[in-house]
């Protein structure tokens, strides 16, 4: 954001550029990714039952098919609830950011345009999430409630699609951190000249 | 900017078993971007998750809570050694500047003391479970809170190799080759 806005905030900033020392938004994103990458992998799981059967039996493992189900509902929920957090506290950090200008990512964008593609991408996966929540709701309680495979193959397929925008949305992120050094105190000391070394002991 | 060779150029090996890693790239790893971040996501959301499932399986008596709770973390435990391996790499390439070093060795330490915790809390988990799958013993209640609150440590300390430290980025990276740190 603009240097003359952020003065308002005054010496509430530190030399990162945030109110606090560490980020809020990479933690929750833990949050969010684990909860739902994981979530999908127990409905697919739980669709491919009679196939691991045997394994789980040979590791002595009980498991319940509508365990697995059980799985799959309460991680994506859990990330759906989440994820809230996780676009606000990323949305908060982003007006917080000053990138360098005219440093290129490996994807040859600068910092504005993968902040703009991050922040914008943030809401749109939201919007994904509760969907995918929403739609995981409907085959649980409605649609599938008597049924053996609670998930639908379209389901697990539109699953595997949005962990796939989230690994592009992931990387635009990783980005912003590792290769234009936003909100990370020894890149952004670096970037005054000053010695991380000494100030960081 | 400074070329780096290849990390390891095995040339004693027989012809047929030489092999080199990819050169360093501006992270200082052989690929792309860090990996143990991301496979941490898996061992930090897991255990969590399931220490509140627990939770609220206690209070609202919904015992389908438990199964989540123990397949979230019997994942957190499978990942906990991915993200080791990965964690163990990047450490070895992460040339930490002085300041750095005491909070990765904390960091390096608590992480393989919770593989074992994670691992016996599974363990414990298991015999529970195959006892009677829906109740919980209080000490076990207690125990997964200590895990919860370890495993927030151990996020903060990671926190702090890359959000402070700036460990394999970009800018960290350039001034550590340049001798400026």
């Amino acid at each position: 954001m603009n240097p003359e806005l952020l003065e308002q905030l005054g010496p509430q900033l530190g030399p990162n550029g945030l109110p606090y020392s560490i980020p809020i938004h990479p933690n929750l994103v833990h949050i969010t990714l684990g909860l739902f990458i994981i979530g999908i992998a127990f409905d697919f799981a739980g669709a491919f039952f009679p196939l691991e059967k045997s394994i789980l039996k040979m590791l002595s493992l009980t498991a319940v098919r509508s365990n697995f189900f059980d799985v799959g509902w309460y991680n994506v929920l859990a990330s759906a609830i989440v994820t809230f957090f996780t676009v606000a506290a990323g949305f908060y950090e982003i007006m917080l950011a000053t990138p360098e200008p005219g440093v290129k990512s490996a994807w040859g964008l600068e910092a504005m345009p993968t902040m703009l593609l991050h922040g914008v991408g943030g809401v749109f996966l939201l919007a994904i999430i509760v969907g995918m929540a929403v739609w995981r709701g409907f085959q649980r309680f409605a649609w599938r409630k008597d049924m053996g495979r609670q998930v639908q193959w379209s389901y697990l397929l539109a699953g595997v699609a949005v962990l796939g925008i989230m690994f592009v949305h992931g990387t635009l992120g990783a980005q912003l951190a590792a290769e234009f050094g936003v909100h990370i105190t020894a890149d952004e000391l670096l970037r005054t000249g000053q010695d991380p070394n000494l100030l960081l002991k | 900017m400074l070329k780096i060779p290849p990390l390891l150029t095995l040339t004693w090996f027989p012809p047929v078993m030489q092999f080199s890693l990819p050169p360093l790239n501006d992270h200082n790893l052989p690929y792309p971007d860090t990996m143990h971040p991301i496979v941490v996501h898996f061992v930090i959301a897991m255990a969590l998750f399931a220490v509140l499932c627990d939770a609220i399986a206690l209070f609202t008596k919904n015992t389908r809570l438990y199964e989540v709770s123990w397949w979230n973390l019997f994942f957190a435990t499978l990942s906990i050694f991915i993200a080791i391996i990965f964690g163990q790499i990047e450490a070895g390439l992460a040339e930490p500047y002085d300041a750095a070093v005491p909070v990765l060795n904390a960091h390096t330490v608590l992480g393989w003391s919770l593989s074992a915790i994670l691992a016996g809390m599974t363990a414990w988990r298991f015999i529970l479970r195959s006892r009677d799958p829906g109740k919980l013993p209080i000490p076990y209640l207690g125990a997964g809170l200590v895990l919860a609150a370890l495993v927030c440590v151990q996020v903060y300390l990671g926190d702090k190799l890359v959000w402070v430290y700036g460990l394999h980025t970009v800018p960290v990276v350039e001034a550590i080759r340049k001798g400026v740190l």
